[in-house]
């Protein structure tokens, strides 16, 4: 197979004393959605704080299309074309819908791409249509994470960071969010994405990490693993 | 019939009173923006702005030909060039604003890198103010400058906006004062609130993680905003300066003191809070009496204690600066 676009090798990331990575490897090929599930406290977000510069590694490689990313600052490696739509969904509260997807498009420079992307997620998103200038701290949570996801898509990115995308959210709005993410790589971005809820991880995804803390045990394409009892019984409840 | 006697309000219209309020005021204005500004990016208050603003009033000073007295080193030195003020003001301040980048490498970046306590680096850019002040003194001496009175030219030295027989002269140091201020603050409300560059200001102000989620350089922002702070410092000395004189390397001590004043009033990192606020004290202090004007600062601060009393968060003030 081609080079991957995205791959980890022998990732440690220690806050202080506490060792919350150790020794990860991970790939993650072109066009495809690759999941990462475990436990509360794993280092599923401590992976994509580590992809995005956030945190520094103690030890190991990143590589983003086979060009090294472990030393940059984080506005750089949105630049290469990664996206983090992170933990908490952190929109800027104190501005509009509006102001945070131009935000989003703050890497790019093509004025009429982005108004046009802009309306592409309105569309996607009729709530933040309806919204659009409204403060983005008066939002319910859900819209909140519709935001989040529009606003990292509109850097045009091609890896796609999503850490728990469903949390806290209706079962409707939860399905409406994972149909946009089948969307979005129809249109060819490749999605990481950290899930709680790995039974519907599990069905949008081709490939799967298990993290448990701090390690990971297993990885195997989607689909075996729902077939399998066992995993099926720890992680799907 | 000079200064003293435009300056002295006892028997002057409220006209007056209300043109020099506004006119001193507007200098906190701009004065206390450079304060808000850096604190709404760090949430730190940069003790060393006051000695900034000592600063650039010298800058100014030296550019527009001015030589120094007998003491520190530079005795009797002065630049070969005779700047036209305007010009002097401009340089001046964008000196003003890089030597404030330099306190931002040395006072603050290195505590920042390390996570340190904001509490160190209130603590350190108060070290930067002593140092830029000891710096001034050993230079220059700690005599008082005045800027030469022929700085605007053909300008008069005062307008005329009553009639012949019952005149309210306004200097023209107030207008030009005012005029600046009033267009720095409209470029800057503009700037901030309606460009591209100003939205990424505002975003690493509320949340400076996911500004570089969003790839910002927020280091690049954080040093723009210091060369600003700095900017708008130095015009402010130097305006301040200009209608009054240069005196000596304490001078922006107290000045910095008001500034911090007007920021609260105004409410912390609130841009509009800290123009109001400027204007307010400004306007306050230019209404009380001549016999009292000794007391100008503390009739200031009392308004501050009562205001405060009532809005704890400031004129217009969010209590607290969203930070994460
Ligand atoms: N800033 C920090 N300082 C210290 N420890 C941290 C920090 N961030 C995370 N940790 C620790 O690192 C470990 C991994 O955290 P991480 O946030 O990556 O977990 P997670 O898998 O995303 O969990 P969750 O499902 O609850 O979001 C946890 O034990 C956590 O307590
Ligand atoms: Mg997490």
């Amino acid at each position: 197979m081609s080079q991957p676009l995205l791959e980890i090798k022998n990732l440690s990331v220690n806050y202080g004393a506490i060792e919350a990575l150790q020794d990860i490897n991970l790939v993650v090929h072109e066009g495809e959605i690759v999941t990462l599930i475990g436990a509360n406290g794993a280092g599923k977000s401590t992976t994509l704080k580590a992809i995005s510069r956030l945190v520094n590694s103690a030890w190991g490689q990143i590589l983003y299309d086979g060009r090294e990313v472990t030393r940059l600052p984080p506005h750089q490696v949105v630049q290469l074309g990664i996206a983090h739509s992170p933990e908490g969904r952190r929109v800027l509260s104190q501005q509009t819908v509006l102001a945070n997807l131009e935000l989003g498009a703050y890497t790019r420079s093509d004025r009429l791409g982005i108004k046009a992307d802009i309306e592409h997620q309105f569309l996607t998103f009729p709530r933040l249509a309806e919204r659009r200038n409204q403060l983005a701290g008066t939002l319910s949570g859900g819209e909140q994470q519709m935001l989040a996801i529009a606003r990292a898509v509109l850097s045009r990115p091609r890896l796609l960071l999503l850490d728990e995308p469903s949390l806290g959210l209706a079962p409707q709005i939860v399905q409406e969010i994972f149909s946009v993410i089948r969307h979005l790589r129809q249109s060819g971005t490749t999605i990481l994405l950290v899930e709680q809820n790995a039974n519907l991880a599990l069905r949008t995804a081709d490939r799967v990490y298990i993290l448990e803390a701090g390690r990971l045990t297993l990885t195997s394409a989607a689909v075996e693993l729902l077939r399998d009892e066992r995993v099926r019984k720890a992680y799907l409840g | 019939m000079q200064a003293s006697f435009l300056f002295n309000h006892g028997h002057h219209s409220i006209f007056t009173a209300i043109l020099n309020g506004l006119s001193i005021g507007s200098v906190y204005a701009i004065f206390a923006l450079g304060y808000t500004l850096v604190f709404s990016i760090l949430g730190i208050i940069n003790f060393a702005h006051g000695a900034i603003f000592t600063l650039g009033a010298y800058f100014s000073y030296t550019l527009t030909g001015g030589a120094f007295g007998f003491n520190g080193l530079l005795a009797n030195a002065s630049l070969p060039i005779h700047l036209p003020f305007l010009f002097a003001l401009v340089l001046g301040s964008i000196l003003a604003g890089i030597a404030s980048v330099i306190v931002e490498r040395l006072a603050f970046r290195p505590l920042r890198k390390r996570g340190a306590d904001p509490l160190l680096t209130l603590v350190s850019s108060l070290g930067a103010a002593v140092v830029i002040v000891n710096v001034i003194q050993y230079l220059v001496g700690s005599e008082i400058y005045t800027f030469p009175s022929d700085i605007y030219g053909r300008l008069p030295a005062s307008i005329n906006f009553g009639t012949v027989e019952r005149p309210i002269a306004i200097r023209t140091v107030q207008i030009v004062i005012f005029s600046v201020s009033a267009l720095i603050v409209s470029i800057l409300t503009y700037f901030i609130n309606f460009t591209r560059f100003g939205k990424a200001l505002q975003a690493v102000s509320e949340d400076a993680i996911t500004a570089s989620l969003l790839g910002i350089n927020t280091e690049k922002f954080i040093t723009f905003t210091f060369f600003l702070s700095g900017f708008l410092a130095g015009l402010a000395g130097t305006l301040v300066g200009s209608s009054v004189s240069i005196a000596g390397p304490y001078f922006g001590i107290a000045f910095g003191l008001k500034g911090l004043g007007v920021i609260v009033l105004g409410g912390l990192g609130n841009i509009p809070g800290a123009v109001l606020g400027g204007l307010v004290i400004g306007l306050a202090e230019a209404f009380v009496p001549a016999d009292y004007s000794g007391y100008k600062e503390a009739i200031a601060f009392a308004l501050l204690f009562m205001m405060l009393l009532v809005r704890p968060q400031g004129l217009l003030g969010r209590s607290v600066i969203q930070k994460v």
